[in-house]
């Protein structure tokens, strides 16, 4: 009976955490917590605890155990034991199931502080990268070669996808369109719906230590998408993104220090996107320091990855 | 600002993120063992191995380039493999080098170090892991399995402390008939215990990295950077909070570029084999007074690795 009440609990245990697994992939949930490159682990890692604990639940003992017959898994007869398995394991990922919102707020941020010098980062593929909603081959732009980030090309960017949104500030008209450029950087540069750049927060990071994105970002109209964090003016405050290397657990905030025209009020941590341009301030050495001046500020629905990678 | 702020969205958050990436390599590691278990005869290993001390563990060092298996699944891997007759201290060589010692490492820190110099950075974690890996499998030759196997774990290994290794039995007899089919359900049964009774550590160790993570105001650990005993000391203790996996963890040791490289690659070294995760995972295996004095003695022997000789290492690389 205690065998029973064991293997009956293992069992659903097996079973339970392969659901979970399971569905926050058919929900599409799973793509705020992994890296691309895990994702597809969590999928067959779900059929397998499925299958292995059918198997389990289904098969009779057909050899013995372990070496001599004596047995190295305490819980095997043990049903508290395995109810115990039960309650560690899938009762917490079932409540996170629930209880997660798919995000960090703004106390994360705080506690982890912002990367200083994004070019050290060793996830430099944001431009280009098959994950970016971007598609400048940092090659085009005299930048560092970076084969994962000049290998595939990129995704078009679906910042556009937004609900139709609420202005929250307005200024005027950004000083230049970015429909009358004609440098080339047409070919590369990737487009929001309205015409404007469409870039991450880390490209305009990146441009504060390679002169050559300077030179392509300055002047031209911007549009980035990321969450707000007010800064110490009220016309002040940052663009938050959140760059994981492998999952959420890992996850670093970078940001882009705007200045608007006029006060700001957006509740912490919501998507915003920003059009406007992108200033760099000489810091010697080559390097130089971004601030975002804002014409436009509007909510939107966060990005389908809401992190970078 | 308080340096502690718990909050259940971020827990919840982190906690998850550290789950879904873990319990596939979790089950990895399970599987490795379930499928040892069932198809590998006992004498197998003990046959593979030297006679000498000292050869079985320089060789048990490099058992992870033949079952590349990272910290998440090492556990039951190893338990099974005491189980097999590998010698206790040939089993906990092979359990801390291997998180180092293994294919997806050496790729992973290779590309993680890209224009940093990878080859030197990459070849050295591995010869540091492996080099503390052996000396500490050394260590505990003389180690009596007894006394710091937890009841269940490693019995075989615990009777080759008593008895000749050839003296020991295959399985019994319903293992050596068994049939294909009945090994494969066999293993996945097996494959299954070993699972859950691992899990179960390893979902805690995820829920107090969780807590360290998201609640801890990480500027009150970063100033330590400036002194290198205590860059290299903070580092450890970090990779020992974050409880990353080995596989990936050299993209994020790169990124605290304000420590210097022998910190981060005390980082490199430490965590793997020793971390709030492995805390509760080896609490599967071993008892916990072993498990403590293995972190402490970790601690120091890749303290003094990093903060004394690797330096060495380092200024001899660059000419």
């Amino acid at each position: 009976m205690r065998l029973f009440a064991a293997k009956i609990l293992n069992g659903i245990t097996l079973l339970g955490l392969g659901g979970v697994l399971i569905s926050f992939c058919l929900k599409g949930r799973i793509d705020q917590y992994l890296h691309p490159q895990f994702r597809p682990l969590v999928l067959i890692g779900g059929i397998a605890f499925c299958v292995a604990g059918t198997i389990y639940l289904m098969a009779k003992k057909s050899m013995n155990c372990c070496l001599d017959g004596e047995c190295v898994h305490t819980n095997r007869q043990n049903p508290w034991r395995a109810a115990a398995a039960f309650g560690v394991i899938v009762l917490p990922l079932t409540a996170g199931t629930y209880l997660s919102k798919d995000g960090y707020d703004k106390q994360v941020v705080l506690n982890r502080g912002f990367v200083q010098d994004v070019s050290k980062l060793p996830a430099r593929n944001s431009i280009g990268s098959p994950n970016a909603q971007q598609g400048v081959p940092p090659g085009a732009l005299g930048a560092d070669q970076d084969e994962r980030a000049s290998a595939e090309p990129p995704l078009p960017q679906n910042t556009s996808s937004a609900a139709p949104p609420k202005a929250l500030a307005k200024a005027s008209e950004p000083p230049q369109t970015s429909g009358k450029v004609d440098d080339g950087s047409e070919q590369y540069l990737p487009r929001a719906a309205d015409g404007n750049v469409a870039l991450e927060v880390t490209d305009l990071l990146y441009g504060e230590s390679e002169e050559s994105l300077r030179k392509e970002f300055t002047g031209k109209t911007i549009e980035v998408v990321g969450q707000y964090l007010p800064g110490s003016k009220p016309n002040e405050f940052k663009i938050v993104r959140m760059l994981i290397v492998c999952c959420a657990a890992d996850a670093r905030p970078i940001a882009v220090p705007v200045q608007a025209e006029k006060t700001v009020s957006a509740a912490d941590m919501s998507w915003v996107k920003v059009i406007g341009i992108a200033e760099f301030q000489e810091s010697g050495g080559g390097k130089a320091k971004v601030i975002f001046k804002a014409a436009e500020i509007e909510p939107t629905d966060p990005p389908q990855d809401a992190m970078l990678y | 600002m308080s340096w502690f702020s718990f909050s259940w969205q971020n827990f919840w958050f982190s906690y998850l993120a550290l789950a879904f990436e873990g319990l596939p390599f979790v089950l990895v590691g399970a599987l490795v063992s379930g499928v040892i278990a069932a198809f590998v005869p006992s004498r197998t290993i003990t046959r593979f191995l030297p006679k000498n001390h000292l050869l079985a563990n320089l060789m048990s060092g490099l058992l992870g380039l033949i079952f590349p298996v990272c910290e998440c699944g090492i556990v039951p891997v190893v338990r099974r493999l005491l189980d097999k007759g590998l010698p206790f201290s040939c089993g906990v060589t092979y359990m801390l080098a291997s998180p180092i010692v293994n294919p997806l490492v050496i790729l992973s820190t290779y590309a993680a170090f890209r224009g940093q110099a990878p080859e030197w950075n990459t070849a050295i974690r591995l010869l540091s892991g492996y080099f503390v890996a052996v000396l500490v499998g050394l260590s505990v030759i003389k180690v009596n399995p007894a006394r710091v196997l937890r009841i269940g774990s490693g019995r075989a290994a615990l009777r080759r402390s008593v008895l000749s290794i050839a003296s020991l039995p295959e399985a019994g007899p319903d293992n050596s008939s068994a049939t294909f089919v009945q090994r494969l359900i066999a293993a996945v049964q097996l494959a299954s215990e070993d699972f859950i009774d691992t899990a179960i550590y390893f979902m805690i160790g995820a829920a107090v990295a969780a807590v360290f993570n998201t609640a801890v105001d990480q500027k009150v650990i970063l100033p330590l950077a400036n002194n290198i005993f205590l860059s290299t000391a903070s580092m450890m203790g970090f990779s020992a909070i974050l409880t990353l996996c080995s596989t990936s963890d050299a993209f994020i040791a790169v990124t605290f570029v304000s420590f210097p490289i022998v910190a981060r690659m005390a980082f490199l070294v430490f965590g793997p084999m020793f971390d709030l995760k492995l805390f509760f995972l080896y609490s599967v295996l071993f008892r916990k007074r072993f498990v403590v004095l293995l972190g402490v003695g970790l601690f120091v022997l890749i303290g003094i690795v990093s903060a004394v000789i690797l330096p060495q290492v380092y200024a001899f690389v660059r000419g």
